[in-house]
């Protein structure tokens, strides 16, 4: 909780200190929130003692309540700040924030620079919460440990040694990531503002811009790609390069990642007509914006195929690599997957065969290649379910799956079927708000919030049984 | 009849050429009936002799030979293949799909088409408004039905009865071919368990006929309405299916068949030993029922919502449930737009139904999809490890029913989910490049590997699929209706047995 209300309160001072810069109109109940909160935040953090011993199921269910808590306190602060007068569009707003999924429902243009500040930050906090869970929560906590770099041979730095050091390791390269993509976007033409609050964006996979025409000239266009490409790749090669440990061209993740973009690139081209050096770049930037879940909005030709809608649905949800601050399935998990369908295969014609699963140059844990089998099926449940709830509320059947798989993969703006983008404000509230969980699932990759939900019942439970008891042993004791 | 000496050692060649006499069978009966009230008796009869004779050469001139597992799939997936093309014959002979302008590729794919249908209990059909089922003469009729039937409780097993040569590993046949996780023994000879479920098989389809005939149905459409129930094929004699009898009986009749045809042989084989119901004692039995109800009230709701009375809104919701969640694929829509026509209901309850095309019915049953006991499985395998999660030292084992699954056993179950997965996306993502729209294709191709029938949107119950899908894309779909129907793998791994022998004939040199 004190991590939630210390971050969102930075979050707030920084916005109202940046409001400053316009007409200040919202700098008193950002930085007066804000404090209010840092100063809670600080409070909790100096009174409050964990338990002695930590489960790794409590490191889970608190990841997934810090994170609902702070999409609650940045919804608190839309509504307190006038951004919107209704509590589902701030619920929804800064969901779609938090969770780096950017379905926008409020008009960046009628806001001051605080509150569009304070949009980009949410976003940029969602990254960051995306890249722990990613690199420290799940393999320390939950599965795949074997995947994460910890190992000290040759004498290199590792990115994960321990938890602590994974998390300032991440930040050392998610925010010059940021400064370098924000000094891309100034070189190109952007003004310093808009090019920070888009380079908060691009590198959190989040996706919020400032207005239709963001992305008009061809260079921010590169850059975006380029910035989305980065964003959407492991954080462990970056480290590979930060401490020199080089080895790019054995990273099959990293191959499978850029080939996943290329060959969704020359699909798209093979099923549009029309296509020139300009539109190629357009269908270049619309990849790059599926694959790593960025979802910033891009024209498309208008003659395409059936299939491509189909390709970047499928694109959304494959996903971005592991480790990094992309949403969906991700690609070590579909690589563990694949690999999970040959031995099957080869398991019919050798039942007995002792047959193992490598990625990335080590063999797969059977628990970790359970749990993987399981998180697909939580993935497939949780889109299911939430396009059902959708279609119940009113969104056609393409549509409510369309809705369903960008919120679980928080992959940004729906594309509609004809290749145009979905504007949510024309959606029902009810199917706004149908979103939200799948949002949230998807951004802490399934699984802790499943854990989550699932610890939290199982209390209430516990503590019915009890009551039940003693109200029991009342009885029996009255008479 | 004396067989040459000096026979062809192929397993394969043998199952074939006996399946093969056993459609040729199928074939001359059928040509009766088109004798007796049609015109293309010869054809159908010339299309019988044809595959008389290829099955009599195939039988004749191989022997079993070795039987190991890749011959046993290359063995299943071969048979249904060869099957499936001859099963197209009559179709050719007869000229059945022949109209003005349509160039012959086309026919031998609707033919194809029409024939895997038949044979994989899908029940998609390429007949429509520009080829109507009324204007066929009823040998025809009747042999697609008879392909549905042949095909749901397996031509394999059919053979198996009649070839003690395979001994023991028929029940590896069996298992390869019988939808769900292997093949139960039922007595102790493989033959003998085979016949059992062949006799199973015809005494439900007896039941169903004659029930048919009590409801209103004439003799011919019962009995071709029987075939295709006790399969849980969905073929029908009329174009509009079920909905041409507009009878609420004759719907519950078929409900009963399906749901029959769905649940496991091996339970109602179990509650005829017994002489009363087994069934409520097997957990994918309770899990199905369970399965069709819950989904019978939800999509009635949801039809209630959207406006529909009470009764109409019942009525269409089980038989659309009871006809899907059983891969039968019946319709009863009376026309475009009428109360079963499930693809103008809104998008909730039809995405229930694509749940339940996923679904299916019980293993060891005629029905196709995942299966109700994989997906029991799957959901307590989920439980199992998120609560190993909560308690990391706990030796929390997969519960199914009262018993406790075995480790290798979930795994296949998880094996399986992940590769049915794929070939979902990876067939939806091809059939949509080959010029079908989204839930078009992911209808089609979610319903071809189910073995269910109708899709969703442009291939609905009152729909072609000529109208839905282009020719390669059937072909496509046509390919993942013997994937489904053979539970995957065999029709995966055909090809590993033929390599191995042409890779030892190499290496040898």
């Amino acid at each position: 909780m004190s991590a939630a209300l210390l971050m969102v309160g930075g979050l707030a001072v920084c916005s109202g200190l940046i409001d400053l810069l316009g007409s200040g109109s919202d700098s008193p109940t950002l930085l007066i929130t804000g404090s209010g909160m840092g100063l809670l935040g600080s409070l909790l953090l100096g009174r409050v003692r964990g338990p002695g011993r930590t489960r790794p199921v409590d490191i889970i269910v608190a990841t997934t309540l810090t994170l609902t808590l702070g999409i609650l306190l940045v919804a608190g602060l839309y509504l307190m700040t006038g951004a919107t007068q209704r509590p589902d569009d701030a619920l929804f707003e800064a969901t779609t924030g938090i969770t780096t999924t950017a379905m926008s429902v409020l008009d960046p243009a009628g806001l001051g620079y605080g509150l569009r500040f304070l949009r980009a930050g949410s976003q940029w906090l969602g990254g960051f919460a995306a890249l722990l869970v990613g690199i420290v929560i799940l393999p320390f906590f939950g599965f795949g440990g074997e995947f994460a770099d910890r190992s000290r041979s040759g004498g290199y730095r590792p990115l994960a040694p321990d938890e602590a050091s994974a998390t300032r390791n991440i930040l050392r390269l998610y925010v010059p990531g940021t400064g370098l993509i924000w000094g891309g976007y100034t070189l190109a033409g952007k003004s310093w503002f808009d090019g920070l609050l888009l380079a908060m964006s691009t590198v959190s996979t989040g996706g919020f811009t400032s207005g239709a025409d963001e992305f008009a000239d061809p260079s921010v266009q590169w850059v975006a790609i380029g910035g989305m490409l980065l964003a959407g790749s492991s954080m462990v090669t970056f480290w590979h390069l930060f401490v020199g440990r080089g080895g790019l061209h054995r990273q099959t993740g990293l191959s499978m990642y850029l080939g996943l973009n290329a060959a969704g690139v020359l699909l798209l081209v093979l099923w549009s007509t029309g296509v020139d050096l300009a539109a190629a770049r357009r269908l270049l930037f619309v990849v790059a914006a599926s694959v790593s879940t960025t979802g910033f909005p891009m024209d498309v030709p208008s003659e395409w195929s059936t299939a491509a809608p189909v390709l970047l649905l499928l694109l959304v949800s494959v996903g971005a690599m592991s480790g990094s601050a992309g949403g969906g399935l991700q690609i070590r998990q579909h690589r563990a997957l694949m690999k999970m369908a040959l031995r099957e295969m080869a398991r019919q014609l050798h039942p007995r065969a002792v047959l193992k699963v490598r990625l990335d140059r080590r063999v797969a844990g059977e628990d970790t290649l359970r749990q993987i089998v399981v998180l697909q099926f939580l993935f497939v449940a949780v889109t299911f379910s939430t396009a059902f709830v959708v279609a119940v509320f009113g969104l056609d059947l393409a549509a409510s799956i369309s809705a369903a798989v960008h919120a679980t993969a928080t992959a940004g703006p729906v594309r509609g079927l004809d290749g145009v983008m979905v504007d949510p404000t024309e959606w029902p509230r009810s199917v706004r708000l149908a979103l939200l969980p799948a949002m949230v699932f998807g951004r802490l990759s399934i699984y802790p919030a499943v854990v989550a939900v699932a610890s939290l019942l199982s209390l209430l439970r516990d503590k019915a049984r009890v009551s039940r008891r003693y109200r029991a042993h009342r009885h029996g004791g009255s008479l | 009849m004396k067989r040459p000496t000096g026979r062809w050692e192929t397993t394969t060649g043998q199952v074939t050429g006996i399946a093969l006499l056993f459609v040729a069978a199928g074939m001359f009966s059928t040509a009766v009936v088109e004798f007796a009230g049609g015109e293309q008796g010869p054809a159908m009869a010339l299309a019988a002799l044809v595959t008389l004779v290829a099955g009599m050469a195939l039988w004749l001139w191989t022997r079993p030979g070795q039987i190991d597992r890749a011959t046993v799939y290359s063995a299943v997936a071969g048979t249904w293949l060869v099957v499936s093309a001859f099963g197209t014959l009559p179709y050719l002979f007869a000229g059945t799909f022949h109209r003005t302008g349509i160039s012959f590729p086309v026919i031998l794919a609707d033919s194809l088409f029409e024939s895997v249908s038949g044979f994989s209990c899908t029940g998609s059909t390429v007949f429509g408004s520009h080829n109507l089922i009324a204007n066929q003469g009823p040998g025809i009729l009747m042999y697609r039905q008879f392909t549905q039937w042949i095909g749901g409780m397996g031509i394999v097993v059919l053979v198996v009865t009649v070839l003690p040569a395979l001994r023991a590993s028929g029940l590896g046949l069996i298992g390869a071919e019988a939808p769900g996780e292997g093949g139960d023994r039922l007595a102790p000879r493989i033959a003998q368990t085979a016949r059992r479920f062949w006799y199973l098989y015809v005494g439900i389809t007896c039941l169903i006929a004659v029930a048919l005939v009590a409801v209103g149905m004439s003799p011919f459409d019962a009995v071709a309405h029987a075939f295709t129930t006790a399969s849980t094929g969905g073929f029908s004699t009329r174009d509009a299916s079920i909905g041409y009898w507009d009878s609420v009986a004759v719907e519950m009749v078929i409900m009963i068949g399906l749901i029959l045809g769905g649940a496991s042989f091996t339970l109602h084989s179990r509650s005829l030993a017994a002489r009363r119901p087994v069934h409520h004692r097997d957990p994918e039995f309770r899990g199905y029922i369970w399965l069709l109800t819950g989904a019978t009230l939800v999509v009635t709701i949801l039809l209630l919502d959207d406006g529909m009375g009470f009764t109409r809104a019942l009525r269409a919701a089980a038989f659309n449930v009871v006809t899907l969640g059983t891969s039968g694929g019946f319709g009863n829509a009376t026309g475009s737009g009428s109360d079963g026509d499930f693809v103008r209901w809104a998008a909730g309850p039809q995405l229930i139904l694509l749940v339940l095309l996923m679904t299916g019915g019980c293993t060891g049953s005629t029905s196709g999809g995942v299966k109700v006991m994989r997906l029991v499985v799957g959901v307590s395998h989920a439980r199992r490890t998120l609560r190993g999660v909560r308690h990391p030292r706990a030796v929390l084992p997969v519960r199914h029913g009262s018993g406790t699954m075995a480790e290798p056993m979930v795994e296949r179950i998880a094996g399986f989910m992940v590769v049915y997965g794929m070939l979902v996306v990876a067939g939806t993502l091809v059939v949509a490049a080959l010029g079908t729209d989204l839930v078009t294709a992911m209808g089609g191709v979610v319903g071809s590997l189910g073995n269910m029938g109708p899709a969703l949107n442009r291939a609905g119950p009152t729909a072609s699929f000529v109208d839905g899908f282009s020719t390669p894309a059937r072909m496509v779909l046509a390919l993942l209706m013997l994937v489904g129907r053979l539970e995957l793998f065999p029709m995966l791994l055909m090809l590993v047995a033929p390599y191995r022998t042409l890779h030892g004939r190499v290496g040898s040199r």
